[in-house]
């Protein structure tokens, strides 16, 4: 079985971060990392794929400045090669943009399940899984919290908001993976060691058969048109405990509609 | 030249940080104070090889050398959870043995190093000896196909969890000199006539010590380390990593008070403005971070220095001096930019204070540093 996990490669959240006034996009030079949302996914691939018996864990990625780090973060989890498309010509993308590009590199690994996660940690669209399934032409199930994949089909536990459903599909299909399907691995010593060495192909727009006009700002379709601050959050009132505490807790979940 | 890290270093340093991040330094401190063991870390960090980085690969460990395990022990440190057992365990030990053990010896032991499951001990110091190596005391004496250990070590780290201890030894005396020839075994710590009594210490670690007892111990001739008499040298290959991987520790202390200062300094608002914002706050602390910076370049060149097979042992002293100088200095600040809540045990700070100390007087003082660099850098007459 050949397994692709999509992964993003995004600023630290925990650093501080900055638009482009221009473009009023997160500014993505300098380092990225792996995106925590998608450790999930690395880590349910590994755990589908039985690697002792042949099947392949490949990551795929769109990084500025042919960024690697990420990627080497998953190889060293355990993945066993990883795609990068890295093109100047890609700056600017929108969700569909980057479902078109990665399509295309991801049809040459010739996968029987392709894993993501719901959303990425930094732009928040959660629209690029479901994008990239139609433009392959493949059935996905969304907000898995449990996968197991038989013979020829894969089973999910779909997160619903009142429980979760239990779909089934055949392969190949695209699954979407919520955080904490899985706990994921930290990278050992010699998983570390070894990510340098295992394969990473680097790919650009034309070797992808795309042309630069259908990609990145020009071939995107959406535009931030404007941004503003979010409201500051107001400050909370403080309630002095003199034995009816709980009364007021009561109060504030009733208005809250919550009791 | 290139001072940044490997991707291989920055992803080991994420990845310890990411374990010891789980723990944290309450996990630490309840561990020392209720005298348990932090066996769920060790294990963790074990679990994915990461103690033994320094270990041959071809004895299961990873490969690489005290650059990358310094990388380990300063993450944990940045962590609040500084452990003393890798200074010891991995770095003196395993790199001796690497190094001088015969080829049975090294298939027995480093592959028990390699997934950390073996914790051993070094005894050097002795209660009479001091810093003076040559005048150590402890014997071993050849008797049939054993040796026979007598005398006392002091201020043995972890003798109580450890499996066995490096013991360093005088089996004769060199002729020309007069000077004690010595040997280095390894000795089991349940063996019989050794004895262990703990000695009480003001320092807040989940380590003990002890000194221990040699009465006529008996030693399999098979676990005297290499030749019999060349116990100096071995000693010495084991002592700069030791001296590195101190000065690594005090970094991670020096970067964890850092850290911990200038998050309060930021948020502590008094007179409605964060205090981090008045010079007489933030001057002494970016004062304390340019000196715990510089230590982190020195420990890095004597890392580096030891692993590239250069001599390190300039480099390796001037790391433990400023690195322990250093982490005092930001710890102490760290103490005073919390006003009283520096000495509150909630606040993680003062409880860091006699492990962090210790650090300017072992493994070698603080003086003994300074006669060194004034004998051997700056060539001036002997003092001792």
């Amino acid at each position: 079985m050949n397994v692709v996990v999509c992964v993003k490669q995004i600023p630290d959240p925990a650093a501080p971060q900055a638009l482009d006034p221009e473009t009023r996009t997160l500014i993505r030079q300098g380092k990225l990392i792996l995106d925590d949302s998608d450790a999930y996914g690395v880590e349910m691939g590994l755990q589908l794929a039985n690697q002792a018996g042949g099947d392949v864990v490949t990551l795929v990625s769109m990084a500025p400045n042919g960024e690697t780090s990420g990627l080497r973060t998953a190889l060293a989890m355990g993945a066993d090669k990883a795609i990068l498309v890295s093109d100047d010509a890609l700056r600017g993308s929108d969700a569909l943009s980057t479902a078109k590009v990665l399509a295309k590199a991801i049809e040459r690994a010739e996968p029987d399940l392709i894993i993501a996660a719901t959303e990425s940690t930094d732009g928040y669209t959660g629209t690029f899984p479901v994008q990239l399934a139609e433009l392959l032409g493949l059935p996905s199930i969304t907000f898995a919290k449990k996968v197991t994949v038989g013979d020829g089909t894969v089973v999910v536990d779909r997160q619903t908001e009142a429980g979760y459903d239990e779909v089934e599909c055949p392969l190949p299909a695209l699954v979407t993976v919520t955080a904490g399907v899985v706990e994921p691995r930290y990278p050992s010593f010699k998983g570390i060691m070894a990510a340098k060495s295992k394969p990473l192909e680097q790919l650009t727009v034309a070797d992808l058969g795309l042309d630069a006009s259908q990609v990145g700002a020009a071939g995107s379709r959406q535009e931030v048109t404007d941004v503003s601050a979010a409201d500051e959050r107001k400050a909370g009132e403080i309630v002095q405990d003199e034995g009816d505490g709980y009364e007021y807790v009561v109060r504030f979940l009733e208005q809250l509609k919550l009791i | 030249m290139d001072f940044r890290e490997t991707e291989e270093q920055q992803m080991l340093r994420q990845a310890v940080d990411s374990i010891a991040a789980k723990y944290g330094h309450s996990y630490f401190t309840e561990k020392a104070r209720s005298g348990g063991r932090t066996d769920e870390l060790w294990d963790e960090l074990a679990a994915s090889g990461f103690l033994g980085v320094n270990v041959p690969e071809e004895y299961g460990g990873g490969g690489m050398g005290i650059s990358e395990l310094a990388i380990v022990l300063e993450q944990l440190g940045t962590n609040g959870c500084p452990l003393l057992l890798l200074v010891v365990s991995p770095a003196i030990c395993a790199t001796i043995i690497a190094r001088f053990g015969s080829d049975e010896q090294k298939q027995l032991w480093l592959p028990r190093f390699a997934t950390a499951e073996l914790k051993m001990a070094f005894a050097i110091t002795e209660p009479d000896a001091g810093s003076n190596s040559h005048n150590i005391t402890t014997t071993a004496t050849r008797d049939g196909d054993v040796y026979r250990l007598r005398g006392t070590k002091y201020f043995i780290s972890f003798a109580d969890e450890s499996e066995s201890v490096l013991v360093v030894t005088r089996s004769g005396v060199d002729e020309s000199t007069g000077r004690g020839k010595l040997s280095l075994f390894v000795v089991d710590l349940d063996s019989p006539g050794l004895e262990k009594t703990l000695i009480p210490v003001e320092i807040v670690a989940p380590e003990n010590q002890f000194t221990l007892f040699f009465d006529d111990v008996e030693v399999p001739a098979d676990r005297l380390l290499g030749t019999e008499g060349d116990g100096l040298r071995q000693v010495f290959m084991g002592l700069n990593p030791e001296r590195i991987m101190t000065a690594a520790m005090a970094n991670g202390i020096g970067r964890y008070s850092l850290d911990k200062a200038s998050t309060y300094a930021r948020e502590r608002s008094v007179w409605g403005t964060p205090i981090g914002r008045h010079q007489g706050i933030s001057h002494p602390l970016a004062k304390a971070k340019i000196e715990v910076e510089l230590a982190r370049l020195m420990t890095q060149k004597a890392a580096w220095s030891y692993d590239a097979g250069l001599d390190a042992g300039e480099a390796a002293n001037f790391a433990k001096f400023a690195a322990a100088e250093a982490a005092l200095g930001a710890l102490d600040q760290a103490i005073q930019t919390h006003g009283g809540n520096g000495m509150s045990s909630e606040f993680g700070l003062a409880d860091m204070w006699g492990l962090t100390r210790l650090m300017r007087t072992a493994p070698v003082s603080r003086e003994m540093i300074l006669n060194f660099v004034g004998q051997h850098s700056l060539q001036l007459p002997k003092s001792y």
